[in-house]
């Protein structure tokens, strides 16, 4: 794929010198972002519209919060500081799966036992990173919470694209069984869904297109990336069909957006925290579509 | 006669913890027959139907002899929880439960004259586009009706659909209804309207965490019977 990409990065910088695109697309690291943005935008997109379906905005939030603790067991582990995807990736996993199991077998309450596990996971990240950070500067660390365009490296694009397409993949063989496994278990059952089989496999989706995606839009707000799309998405739409497209359409331009403005503008924000402003401008605007359309 | 199943229940046991919800129930249902089940609320109806779907942890055998091959079962719920604000209109929901496709993609070609003519027939056809929190009570029940109907069943089971339906609702699921059972579908159906249990079951069985009667409408749903149901505590 590096092939492909070093095509993608010359065709941008040709385009660059015939004055077609604006001087930093001639950096690596720009394009590279870029290709994260295109493809996290369809990803977080599409799966977020199932996220909002079965009423799990809050469980992805907890997930996205965990792998800060992930972060900081593959430092300590002696993992690259600016790749340590094995702990991440374990340990997301490891989390949303015992959360899950904890939330099926306790019958607490589903908001309070995330709560319970999103706080410790958040304290015990930030343990763990006072070990971790001995010998690195902290503000490496920032990107990780809040995203940043500057790290992406051909790997990262290698490992979002698996992870997407094995999402996307998913989510359109299970879309149906999962959304009908939140909306009416038995009812799902007797249409032959192992129910509790698919609960796992999102969950375990989501942890992994959260772990994923962390680089660009930061463990921190990785979730609201999931979740204000397909929000801004369901207050205009009147079926299944637009919301996804919507939900899909607005993530990626969030995405692209919130790594394109500030550094033309050359606004000194992460690139998580554009994105995400950018989510929430269409957001706003879809609200007030929705109101007005009501009154 | 096409498929059918004949159901047999034998000393099904039940408890949620301390607190015992059904207790050696003894049932049969023929197919071709229309088998309703009656009894005061909290009697362990529903638990009773969920035994059925295999849905439930129990003591006790139930056995499905099928008439031909296995054939396909349909459930109505009583109610369904859809988040109010959630885009799901009448045919999102019907592709949701009857097709593997995305029901973002729309409905299945294979299913599509299904959906229409049985969308027609519980006159929401030209509601197909309507979102489902925009539905009445009764309107819900006919879609989750429709999707029990897709692809055609050969048992049936129905947890008192008929709620919140209107007299002439009522009157189209009734006939919907036994035309399954004239192409020999057993259906078993969860009623709390006695006047129409009358009218239209096969057998009845009155469910009151135990089978406090079973048979013929005619014979068992007499005075002193029904007033078994409804002098009785829920679950005594």
């Amino acid at each position: 794929m590096d092939f492909l990409y070093d095509i993608i990065r010359h065709s941008a910088q040709n385009l660059v010198q015939a004055g077609a695109l604006p001087d930093s697309f001639k950096f690596a690291f720009v394009i590279n972002s870029l290709l994260c943005a295109l493809i996290i935008g369809p990803m977080l997109g599409a799966i977020g519209t199932a996220v909002v379906a079965k009423r799990m905005a809050f469980f992805s939030n907890a997930i996205g919060h965990s792998a800060l603790t992930g972060i900081a067991i593959g430092i300590m582990l002696g993992e690259p500081v600016n790749s340590p995807y094995i702990s991440l990736f374990s340990f997301a996993i490891l989390f949303a799966i015992f959360l899950n199991f904890s939330k099926n077998k306790s019958g607490m309450s589903h908001d309070t036992l995330i709560g319970v596990f999103l706080s410790a996971s958040l304290a015990i990240g930030a343990a763990l990173m006072m070990f971790a950070t001995k010998d690195i500067n902290i503000h490496i660390l920032d990107g990780y919470m809040f995203g940043s365009i500057l790290t992406a490296s051909n790997s990262d694009i290698n490992l979002l694209l698996a992870v997407a397409i094995l999402a996307i993949g998913a989510g359109i063989y299970g879309f149906n069984r999962t959304i009908m496994s939140g909306l009416n278990p038995a009812l799902a059952q007797v249409r032959g869904v192992p129910v509790l089989i698919y609960d796992y496999i999102f969950v375990i989706l989501i942890a992994l297109i959260t772990v994923a995606s962390v680089k660009i839009v930061g463990s921190i707000l990785v979730e609201a990336l999931l979740i204000i799309p397909a929000a801004a998405a369901r207050n205009i739409t009147r079926s299944l069909k637009s919301f996804v497209i919507l939900s899909v359409v607005f993530a990626t331009i969030s995405a692209v957006t919130g790594i394109v403005v500030p550094m033309e503008f050359k606004i000194p924000i992460p690139s998580g925290g554009a994105i995400i402003i950018c989510a929430t401008i269409i957001f706003i605007l879809t609200l007030l579509v929705k109101i007005v359309r009501r009154n | 006669m096409a498929n059918g199943v004949n159901i047999k229940v034998e000393n099904l046991s039940l408890s949620f913890g301390k607190n015992e919800v059904l207790q050696n129930i003894n049932f049969e249902a023929k197919a071709g027959e229309i088998h309703c089940v009656i009894g005061p609320n909290g009697g362990g109806k529903t638990t009773f139907a969920k035994s059925l779907l295999g849905q439930t942890y129990h003591n006790g055998k139930i056995t499905f002899e099928w008439i031909e091959k296995r054939g396909i079962v349909g459930y109505v719920p009583q109610i369904i929880n859809i988040d109010k604000t959630l885009p799901v209109n009448v045919l999102d929901f019907i592709a949701l439960c009857i097709q593997k496709r995305p029901a973002f993609l729309g409905v299945d070609k294979k299913f599509k004259k299904q959906v229409d003519e049985t969308l027609d027939k519980l006159e929401m056809k030209n509601k197909s586009k309507y979102l489902f929190s925009e539905l009445s009570g009764g309107e819900r029940q006919r879609v989750l009706f429709a999707q029990a109907l897709i692809p055609n069943p050969q048992l049936l089971i129905l947890d008192e659909p008929m709620n919140s339906v209107d007299k002439s609702g009522a009157e189209v699921f009734s006939r919907i209804i036994d035309g399954l059972k004239q192409n020999g579908a057993t259906v078993i159906w969860i009623h709390h309207d006695l006047e129409q249990v009358q009218k239209i079951a096969d057998k009845v069985s009155c469910i009151n965490k135990t089978v406090v009667f079973s048979g013929e409408p005619k014979s068992v749903m007499n005075e002193k019977n029904l007033l078994k149901i409804f002098s009785s505590r829920q679950g005594e």
